[in-house]
């Protein structure tokens, strides 16, 4: 088991706000973080391979977070994910777990939530499927 | 002797007087002549050669003979002319000895004259007596009495029903033709054979022949007997027969006229119409029942002095009772909602006053709790001795509320839909654009919390996370700005408007919602309101989020009645006015300004937007929207927008903050 300096969080979230307010508390949680603003930025990132945890907003302008998710799973290079969504509709939920996500909050979500949603990532068993 | 004396010169000496020397043959002639002048019946003697010989006194005052008569030939006086075998007659009187009688007509008088031989002392026959008998009224009352019976035969014969008169044990003495066709015998085959022979023994059957037997000895009354089945020459027919009494004057025994009177069509008519009324009730009957199945209406009627109540198959179904078990008031009460039980004791004290006619609604709650609704309405009859009944019809009206409520949802769910597309914005991206700055805020301060608690404190980090914090907040307050500003972006549709009209869409539309939260709307309109330049959705938007609020806030009222009045009216300066007022919880002073803040609400389950947007939509009217709190409970909030159509040119934009 490495330490916990070695696990790289990412982010992809297209409001700016998350991206600068979250990779200062993930840092205070000990994890090193990446921010990326679009799907198609964090593909075109040389952290994929890397990501042990990718907090992935849904609805953003180009590549989905689900679309994101599928294009990962073709390339084979599967990232445990937690999805993050401003949007109340608790419906997806369900839809995006049994689609192997790891869990999906709803903002905003306290600390807590987000440490536990990204623990269970850590163990998240990645390429069973 | 007494023989009339007769002169030689064939006058009627009795006539004349007697003129003779023996007194005492005067004497017995004149005696005998007053004798024949005081008989009444003309006597005229004539001689073998039909010449007069004499007559007595009534011969000239009936016949009118006269004394120049005597020795005429008879056939040379008109009274004889009337007899034309008198002559004859008389020859063989004369010649025979025996006397012999000849009918004689004088004018309108008739005569029967009995002829007998007269003769001389010596028994010889010298001529004839004529003896004259007025028969004139006795011929005139047997022509008569033979019309009579002439007419009666004709008549008897005549009549169509058949008759016949009884004797004695009841034989029959004479049948009209009508009887004799009827049961198809001869006048002779019948004469005398008991009236039970007839018809294939079906009179022997009826109650007849102890009546008949009654009237024969003496009895006037007779029921009509009914016999059926009664062989004739028709076939079997039903007949009705009647019985009349005969009695003749010196006649001791008695008869009995009976009738028969053929009333086979008339039964079978009767038996065709019974039954098809008893079809058609049946019919009837079924149909209704039919009728009340579908339409799920039940009917009773209620006798008030009585407390008779009966009803219908249908109204046991819609109670859920046995049909027929008894009705009670006390039965109906123990299905009555108990909220509903006042309302039906005051329907039931209405019906007992005698207003005439009572309607209303009422619910019932079923063995296994569900709810049925139910209209009555009843209709005040009087029976025939005068006492106060009601004929009802209820219908179930539980399936049409049901549908009624699942429009009216539907209908509340398509106000949403449309509101929140008249908003024009956000829609879903409302909460995204609140949840995503307020996400940035717990982050942030989560993180500036855990870089103050490190050792040492990373100070510069917290206050850069404390500043993207403040930066966040106001990114939140910018939601609320963008939503107002984004709403007022919208172009507005403008038309000229009837607020009246508006306003009673809204109405039209609310309710049933209304109803449902048990609110009595009352409505005010003020006539010949200026028309308004607006936009008919937004302004309808605005009236419905009023309306709702004022019925939300008395969602918790129980003790008051829920009212909610709405009202329009002209103020100053040529604005209209709409108000709303609710006896609601009603609301503090002190929040009265913040409640037209956006978010700001004093409901669980509200974004409280609605007032806020609303304020939006009135002052792109140019308008003004206001609350205040009630002399007694609840509030009231009202709009007023400018009149006439100078508004129409001068929709503002709603200023934006930067």
């Amino acid at each position: 088991m490495t330490g916990k300096r070695s696990l790289v969080v990412s982010i992809v979230d297209d409001d700016e706000s998350v991206r600068e307010s979250l990779p200062d508390l993930i840092r205070q949680f000990g994890f090193a973080v990446g921010a990326f603003s679009s799907a198609e930025a964090f593909l075109a990132s040389d952290v994929v391979s890397e990501t042990s945890c990718l907090l992935l907003d849904i609805a953003m302008p180009g590549m989905s977070g689900p679309a994101l998710q599928e294009e990962l799973r073709r390339r084979r290079q599967e990232v445990p994910i937690v999805f993050i969504t401003a949007q109340g509709d608790e419906t997806i939920r369900p839809q995006l777990l049994a689609r192997g996500a790891v869990e999906c909050l709803f903002k905003p979500f306290s600390e807590a939530v987000l440490l536990d949603a990204i623990t269970a990532a850590l163990h998240w068993p990645v390429g069973a499927a | 002797m007494t023989a009339p004396r007769v002169t030689p010169g064939g006058r009627w000496t009795g006539y004349h007087g007697v003129n003779g020397d023996h007194a005492d043959v005067n004497t017995a002639a004149t005696d005998l002549i007053n004798i024949l002048d005081a008989v009444e019946v003309p006597i005229v003697v004539l001689r073998r050669d039909f010449s007069v010989a004499c007559f007595n006194r009534a011969a000239a005052d009936v016949l009118g003979l006269s004394p120049s008569d005597i020795g005429r030939a008879s056939r040379d006086i008109s009274v004889f002319a009337g007899c034309p075998r008198l002559e004859q007659q008389c020859d063989e009187v004369v010649a025979g000895g025996a006397a012999s009688r000849v009918d004689l007509r004088d004018g309108d008088n008739w005569f029967v004259v009995r002829i007998s031989p007269s003769t001389s002392s010596g028994r010889q026959v010298t001529g004839s007596v004529l003896t004259f008998t007025d028969v004139t009224a006795f011929r005139a009352s047997m022509s008569s009495a033979i019309y009579e019976r002439e007419c009666t035969k004709t008549i008897f014969n005549t009549v169509r029903d058949p008759l016949v008169v009884l004797g004695a044990d009841q034989r029959i003495e004479s049948g009209n033709r009508a009887f004799y066709t009827m049961f198809e015998v001869s006048r002779d085959e019948a004469q005398a054979a008991p009236l039970y022979e007839l018809g294939n023994g079906a009179f022997e059957a009826a109650a007849l022949r102890e009546q008949l037997e009654e009237m024969l000895a003496g009895s006037r009354a007779f029921r009509p007997v009914e016999v059926d089945d009664v062989a004739t020459a028709k076939g079997r027919r039903a007949l009705t027969l009647d019985a009349h009494p005969l009695s003749f004057p010196g006649h001791s025994e008695r008869r009995v006229l009976v009738t028969f009177h053929d009333i086979t069509a008339r039964k079978q008519a009767e038996a065709a119409k019974d039954l098809r009324s008893e079809e058609e009730l049946r019919r009837s009957e079924a149909f209704l029942a039919r009728g009340q199945r579908l339409s799920l209406t039940g009917s009773f009627s209620w006798k008030v002095a009585s407390d008779e109540i009966a009803w219908s198959d249908q109204l046991y179904r819609i109670y859920g009772l046995e049909i027929g078990v008894p009705v009670t008031l006390e039965l109906v009460r123990t299905r009555v909602h108990p909220e509903d039980v006042a309302l039906l004791e005051e329907m039931v004290q209405k019906g007992r006053e005698g207003r005439d006619n009572f309607e209303g609604q009422y619910r019932l709650v079923m063995p296994d709790h569900s709810i049925k609704y139910l209209h009555v309405v009843a209709h005040a009859t009087r029976d025939q001795d005068g006492r106060l009944e009601y004929i009802a019809a209820v219908q179930d009206l539980t399936e049409r509320r049901t549908s009624e409520e699942a429009l009216a949802k539907a209908r509340s769910e398509l106000a949403k839909v449309a509101r929140v597309t008249s908003l024009g914005v956000l829609t879903a991206s409302i909460a995204h654009e609140v949840n995503q700055p307020l996400s940035g805020i717990i982050t942030n301060a989560g993180t500036c919390l855990r870089m103050l608690d490190t050792n040492p404190p990373n100070l510069q980090g917290a206050c850069e996370t404390a500043r993207r914090t403040i930066r966040d907040g106001n990114r939140a307050s910018d939601v609320i700005t963008r939503l107002r500003a984004l709403f007022s972006n919208e172009e507005l549709t403008l038309e000229f408007l009837d607020l009246n009209e508006v306003t009673r869409e809204v109405i039209a539309l609310s309710l049933s919602d209304l109803q449902r939260s048990r609110v009595a709307l009352q409505s005010q309109f003020a006539e010949d309101l200026p028309t308004i330049a607006g936009d008919r959705i937004q302004l309808q938007q605005v009236i419905l989020n009023l309306l709702r609020n004022a019925s939300d806030a008395m969602a918790d009222v129980h003790d008051r009645p829920r009212r909610l009045a709405i009202r329009t009216e002209l103020e100053a300066g040529d604005r209209v006015r709409l108000s709303v007022r609710d006896a609601g919880v009603g609301v503090n002073p002190r929040s009265m300004t913040k409640l037209l803040d956006a978010f700001y609400t004093t409901k669980a389950d509200g974004m409280g937007i609605g007032l806020s947007v609303s304020r939006s939509i009135i002052e792109r009217h140019h308008g003004r929207l206001w609350a205040e709190p009630n002399d007694g409970p609840g509030a009231t909030f009202s709009f007023s927008i400018p009149g006439g159509p100078e508004g129409d040119t001068a929709i503002a934009p709603v200023a934006r903050q930067p």
